[in-house]
């Protein structure tokens, strides 16, 4: 068996431990849970094998994201007619459990009427909107960041956010004190 | 009244990412506008919202184990390069400057050409990256101080720094990184 060294030990524990805010980014541009659990895998076994020429000019966080996004999209070019992109409302709720994830842990946590609302109004943004908003809460990004994850000028990257804010407070009713 | 900003302004406004100046300036036009409180209020609500969301759902054990397992055989099969070469990959830049200096030194140039290299969209994470490019480059150019280009600067800095920049005085300009770098802790 090959040794490992430490830098391989750090690097794989510091990327295990974005598994889940990567996860849930994925879930909601992809509207599948298996599907993000492999492209969770997929995106950080991009990042360990390209770790070597990671250069630190940007925040590692971002890199991270950066990877899984762009994993979803190519997914999405590629099977373009997967029943979980139109899903509607609650599909965290009603989307059939696969064999492999009966009763997981996560569903219970995202339960909750007004988690599932603010579910419902996620998949109603148009997916570039959705996309800064998830950015933005599971990477942690400030929208300068996200400008460069996404490829855009800063001042579309904020009007996205803008638009999708308002829809998201005229969606979800404020919570009751 | 003054002004309203732009929609999007209000959006680094409730996302709490303006420096402590504009941020200042909107929250005192804030005070006489009703249309831009309304609008701040809905961004904050929209930005609440998505604090219903688990931030980090909890994985199956199985697939973190698969994971685990993935990146083990990942590392295992990874091609063994000397550290220095993965130095020099990851700090290419540093290096090449590094270079660049001893070169002037050992061959005793008597001006060396300012040679150090920054990628063109090569932007520092940290005030004190700056000042040692800004030191790299004194350095290398005999003292006499050219400016790195505005883009090494973190986001938003450069505007900040455009006193010293006109001033055209790198050593005020390494101090003052020097002391807010300090300030930041």
């Amino acid at each position: 068996m090959a040794l490992r060294d430490k830098d391989s030990d750090a690097q794989e524990q510091r990327l295990a431990a974005y598994a889940p805010r990567v996860y849930g980014l994925l879930v909601r541009m992809v509207g599948n849970r298996d599907t993000a659990e492999d492209l969770t895998q997929e995106t950080l076994l991009r990042a360990f094998r390209a770790f070597e020429t990671y250069r630190p000019e940007g925040k590692f966080r971002a890199w991270i994201f950066r990877i899984a996004r762009n994993a979803a999209r190519d997914w999405l070019r590629r099977r373009p007619l997967e029943p979980a992109l139109g899903l509607d409302a609650d599909w965290l709720e009603r989307a059939p459990a696969s064999p492999r994830r009966q009763s997981r842990p996560e569903d219970r946590l995202l339960g909750g009427e007004r988690a599932s609302k603010v579910e419902a109004a996620l998949q109603r943004l148009p997916a570039p909107d959705r996309e800064v908003l998830l950015l933005r809460y599971y990477g942690e990004l400030a929208f300068n960041d996200i400008a460069k994850v996404t490829g855009e000028p800063l001042g579309p990257v904020l009007a996205r956010a803008h638009r999708a804010l308002k829809k998201m407070a005229e969606l979800v009713p404020e919570e009751k004190s | 009244m003054t002004r309203c900003p732009k929609p999007e302004m209000w959006v680094r406004y409730a996302a709490g990412e303006l420096a402590d100046r504009p941020r200042r300036a909107l929250a005192t036009h804030l005070e006489s506008c009703d249309a831009c409180r309304r609008e701040v209020r809905d961004l904050a609500r929209g930005l609440k919202a998505m604090e219903s969301l688990a931030r980090e759902p909890a994985l199956r054990p199985e697939m973190l184990d698969t994971l685990h397992r993935r990146l083990r055989v990942a590392a295992a099969n990874r091609p063994t390069r000397p550290r220095v070469v993965t130095l020099v990959a990851r700090y290419g830049w540093a290096a090449a400057a590094a270079a660049v200096l001893v070169a002037a030194l050992v061959l005793n140039f008597p001006k060396p050409t300012p040679t150090i290299v920054l990628p063109d969209n090569h932007q520092a994470e940290s005030l004190q990256e700056v000042a040692v490019a800004i030191e790299l480059l004194r350095v290398a150019d005999n003292g006499t101080t050219p400016l790195p280009p505005q883009n090494l600067f973190p986001g938003g800095r450069a505007n900040e720094l455009n006193l010293f920049l006109e001033l055209d005085d790198a050593g005020l300009l390494l101090d003052y990184l020097l002391s807010q770098d300090r300030l930041q802790g």
